[in-house]
């Protein structure tokens, strides 16, 4: 009996402490939710991983000058939608985010505070690199700019006994690569670098040497896309089957091993093996410091009058904030988006990462390639704008692409072409479809 | 079974015995996997605003061509890793089953494929494919029947060593003297193999069935390393079919498609596939049971 | 003739063996080499030109400005306490379930299978937003997310091994007085060892190489383990340090191999004997 109600007390002891724990847990949980919220937080979801570094020693800075709470999280590469979706899921969600393309406006859209008169929006110094929505709320705004092409090592193609005025449209270009690469042996580099179709690098020929086919037929059309179109028509599809075959056909590496990549394409150039490199302006740091005398030039690829094409100017970096947090958070998110853009020696270092920002007080910008870039606009050619920016369900018609052209790529055949010309122009229309409503 | 002694005191105990069990297994599964359930039947983008639409997502996932090829390949791709994996693995048992030196070594050797993860493993074995097959001038990527084949053998080679230590125990727990009897009277191996090994050894087949069934239906990791579904093929209506996409790669690339509507469907497509898996191995542990009363 | 089959049936044997652990050991050469030459020679021992030395050690380590000691410390914090945290409260669930055997635990029983069909794409937004709501996003708490998601497996094969066990024992130590708590600790919970050997290494192989639950769970800004850590590798545009990673690989493989070298005798013993004997 009496050990009995011993039991009893032991076990009454026992449910005591867990239930004290229990609460104990609970009330930890509530008073982190609960605390720090009046003076607002900012918390970036940045997109690009080359830039973090940078990035938090900025937020670092902010912190130490004004006390605000600044986070600045850095998604793993090829891993950011997947991580927007989980962290603005949860309770202290990404102030500020980054989108890439129409199709993710379209997406984010309800999450995407209207930043029309907001201050950040008044230090604009263009609404070129903006992005409204269905309903023209001003959605995200492009913090930076930056432009692709072919970059050129102009030392390389002379020491082929070429020189670069040679090479003002396609023809030139493929004269001179051709004849590099014929002569590889003895001049010690070749043409082209490696066009890798892994993760690594297929972004550069399935999100940007395309940009050239939907300009022209942009062009074509008389009109710059706005949103994004239910269908293309992959018109001036040879074009780019010109520049593609020229650029892995002469090459440091066999066309046949591009599928799964492994390649350095940027080591490729810096260390002289290549001449030419189909690349953008985010490279100029790194490639400046080795050859100096880098340019950019236009993609060539034998479009009439393409003597009097400019260099692929547009954006894939917006920002966004977030809508669903307090007032205060999106406050403070926007100070310090302004610090970022208006403090001289911030937006220097920003502006040193990543290239120009189209706001009125930020730093100028040295790179080079941009600066290619307004010489060829000043010159009166035309921009080439960055249409790819709206193609649908990007990832998923991305890999159509991909596969597409290894295929091509291991055999180069117009059946295999004409397999891409389908991924490219039925798989347009089917993931437009797959992402309406 | 029939209540003992032990039956009553410890009632007075489930919370404890029960208790943190059950309120992790709330947390971290039944709870996420009940409001799973509904999301497969609502539209959203972010969990906390999912709002309510009822079927059309499951119709959505049905004709879906590439749900259904995904499908195909998912089911051929389990049977044969199911029949592959467990041959040398119960083969490996019988072999490291008898005493000699070096017994475990070999054993370490063949369970070592476990203790590296699934990306990681992608990784390295999309290196060592890529080595031998650039020698043939093509590509795991290239065609379908080699990346089926390379992702078998990637699951092969991570999962024998594991079926093959469950195989063991159940060989160590034959009874010594049903073996010595045999032996006695003069059966052939095949003999001993077929009326005795196996028949004792249904309730390591069982589960050895169960586990790899269901790993070749969940396959991912190594799907999304090594293929990521390619090579694709453009049908002539203009639909792509990705040759090597596997269920769970499809619900993941349908979840982080753009647009309003693909989460639903990707949860949906999530629930069919779940349904699926459990219906399968339901169907399998009830046969392969039986089996195991008869005898 | 009997000692010439032996013979050949060794030599077949240490031919597969081998065969076995080459992918290992390509990881384990390669993470010797430089960058450009791990998918060009994958198989050639680094020479003088691909040697990179420490280097790529170096680099993994280092690289980012996350400190990779930390997240070496939080997956230990991690691995440690979800598989403690596994391993105690599933033996005492499955204790319970083999031995009351009501209607209830069968129900719990068949649960715990159920969850072991359920793929994790199913799960993983409504997981990541629940685990977010309570707050277990830090090393301390998210092994009740591991106990949770990993408790099927677990208490299936503690079921079946504890239905192995003779009742006598536990009756014999009723018998004497002991309680039910008693009699599991220091009874049951030493017969089970085998068993808990082997539950251990699949938690922690589970756990230890986990990348898509802790990035989801996780406050990321925080705590990263070892896999979220290689994930970082991958540089800006998708550039992949080969080198580095499989530096990496080989630096987060050791700590498992070694842990399952000095268990593998228990291991061996006591594998699944619960799962086969259920």
């Amino acid at each position: 009996m009496k050990e009995k109600r011993m039991g009893a007390n032991r076990k009454r002891t026992i449910r005591r402490i867990l239930l004290a724990c229990l609460l104990v847990l609970l009330a930890a949980g509530l008073s982190s939710c609960g605390s720090g919220r009046e003076k607002g937080r900012v918390y970036w979801l940045n997109y690009k991983p080359e830039i973090d570094p940078t990035l938090q020693k900025l937020a670092r800075e902010y912190r130490e000058k004004t006390g605000t709470e600044v986070r600045v999280i850095t998604a793993a590469s090829g891993t950011y939608a997947q991580t927007l979706i989980a962290e603005m899921d949860k309770s202290a969600p990404p102030t500020l985010f980054v989108l890439s393309n129409a199709s993710d406006v379209q997406t984010w859209q309800k999450y995407a505070m209207d930043l029309r008169d907001t201050p950040i929006a008044g230090e604009l110094s263009t609404d070129a690199y903006n992005l409204y929505d269905d309903a023209g709320r001003l959605a995200a705004v492009g913090y930076c700019y930056e432009c692709y092409g072919i970059i050129v090592n102009p030392a390389l193609v002379e020491a082929a006994g070429h020189s670069m005025e040679e090479i003002r449209n396609f023809d030139g270009l493929k004269a001179v690569a051709e004849d590099i690469h014929r002569r590889t042996g003895e001049l010690g580099f070749d043409a082209f670098t490696s066009s890798d179709m892994d993760g690594s690098s297929s972004w550069r020929f399935t999100g940007h040497l395309v940009n050239l086919e939907y300009v022209y037929e942009e062009r074509e059309a008389g009109k710059i896309w706005t949103e994004c179109p239910p269908a293309i028509t992959g018109a001036y599809l040879d074009y780019y089957r010109n520049l593609f075959d020229l650029c892995i056909n002469n090459s440091l590496v066999a066309p046949n091993t591009l599928a799964t990549g492994g390649h350095d394409a940027r080591e490729e150039f810096v260390s002289g093996k290549a001449a030419f490199f189909i690349n953008g302006s985010w490279e100029y740091d790194t490639i400046s410091k080795a050859i100096p005398g880098a340019m950019m030039i236009p993609y060539y690829c034998g479009m009439a009058g393409e003597e009097n094409a400019g260099l692929n100017c547009g954006t894939s970096n917006y920002w966004a904030v977030n809508a669903s947090v307090s007032e205060a958070d999106r406050q403070a998110t926007m100070d310090f988006m302004m610090w970022l853009v208006t403090d001289p020696e911030a937006s220097a270092e920003m502006v040193r990462e990543v290239g120009v920002m189209p706001f009125r007080q930020a730093a100028p910008s040295e790179n080079g390639f941009l600066k290619n870039a307004e010489e060829y606009t000043a010159r009166g050619c035309y921009v080439m704008d960055w249409a790819t920016n709206f193609q649908p369900n990007t990832d998923q018609y991305r890999a159509g692409l991909v596969s597409a052209l290894n295929r091509y790529c291991a055999e180069q055949t117009d059946e295999n072409w004409e397999a891409f010309r389908s991924a490219f122009v039925d798989g347009w229309a089917n993931q437009y479809a797959a992402t309406r409503p | 079974m029939k209540p003992t002694i032990l039956t009553k005191p410890m009632r007075k105990w489930a919370w404890l015995f029960l208790g943190p069990m059950l309120v992790c297994f709330g947390i971290g599964f039944v709870w996420p996997f009940l409001h799973g359930t509904y999301l497969s039947f609502c539209r959203f983008l972010l969990v906390r605003d999912a709002e309510w639409i009822g079927g059309g997502n499951y119709a959505a996932a049905f004709s879906d061509p590439s749900f259904r090829s995904a499908f195909g390949f998912t089911a051929v791709f389990a049977v044969v890793s199911v029949i592959l994996i467990n041959i040398p693995a119960f083969a490996a048992a019988l072999a490291l089953n008898r005493k000699f030196r070096g017994r475990n070594l070999y054993r370490a050797v063949f369970f070592m494929p476990n203790l590296i993860g699934g990306i990681v493993l992608g990784h390295l074995w999309s290196m060592i494919f890529d080595g031998i097959l650039a020698g043939f001038g093509t590509s795991i990527l290239l065609d379908a029947k080699l990346g089926f084949w390379g992702m078998i053998i990637v699951l092969l080679w991570q999962q024998v060593g594991y079926m093959m230590i469950i195989y063991i125990a159940g060989l160590q727990a034959i009874p010594a003297d049903m073996m010595e009897a045999a032996e006695i009277d003069g059966a052939s191996g095949s003999q001993k193999l077929f009326r005795i090994i196996i028949p004792n050894m249904m309730p390591a087949i069982t589960i050895c069935l169960f586990l790899t069934l269901t790993n070749g239906f969940k396959l991912f990791d190594q799907n999304l390393a090594l293929t990521a579904g390619q090579p694709f093929i453009q049908q002539a209506d203009g639909t792509t079919v990705r040759t090597t996409e596997m269920l769970a790669l499809n619900i993941y690339n349908t979840f982080y498609s753009q647009g309003p509507s693909n989460r639903g469907i990707a949860q949906a497509k999530a629930v069919i596939f779940f349904v699926t898996v459990a219906g399968i191995s339901l169907i399998q542990l009830v046969a392969t049971r039986r089996k195991e009363v008869q005898q | 003739m009997k000692q010439e089959k032996f013979v050949v049936r060794r030599i077949v044997l240490g031919i597969i063996c081998l065969i076995w652990i080459l992918p290992v050991l390509a990881v384990a050469v390669n993470a010797f080499k430089m960058n450009t030459y791990v998918k060009t020679e994958t198989f050639a021992l680094p020479n003088a030109q691909s040697s990179a030395g420490f280097d790529n050690f170096i680099k993994g380590m280092t690289f980012g400005n996350y400190p990779f000691l930390k997240s070496a410390l939080y997956s230990v914090v991690v691995t440690v306490l979800s598989v403690g945290a596994i391993l105690l409260f599933t033996s005492m669930a499955a204790w319970y379930i083999a031995r009351v055997d009501s209607k209830a635990c069968r129900v719990i029983y068949y649960l715990c299978v159920f969850s072991m069909v359920v793929p994790f794409q199913m799960v993983m937004l409504t997981l990541s937003r629940t685990a977010d709501s309570l707050r277990l996003n830090t090393p301390l708490t998210i092994p009740a997310v591991y106990v949770g998601f990993g408790a099927g497996l677990a208490v299936f094969m503690f079921t079946g091994f504890v239905k192995g066990i003779p009742l006598a024992i536990e009756e014999a130590a009723s018998i004497d007085g002991c309680g039910p708590v008693r009699t599991f600790f220091t009874v049951v919970f030493p017969m089970l060892q085998p068993t808990l050997v082997s539950v251990g290494i699949l938690e922690i192989m589970w756990i230890w190489n986990d990348y898509l639950l802790p990035v989801l769970v996780l406050d990321i800004y925080e705590y990263r383990t070892i896999p979220i850590h290689i994930q970082y590798l991958k540089g800006s545009y998708g550039t992949v340090d080969l080198g580095a990673t499989m530096a990496l690989i080989l630096l987060s493989v050791v700590p498992v191999v070694v842990f399952y070298l000095f268990s593998q005798k228990h291991i061996i013993e006591g594998v699944t004997a619960g799962a086969v004997k259920g």
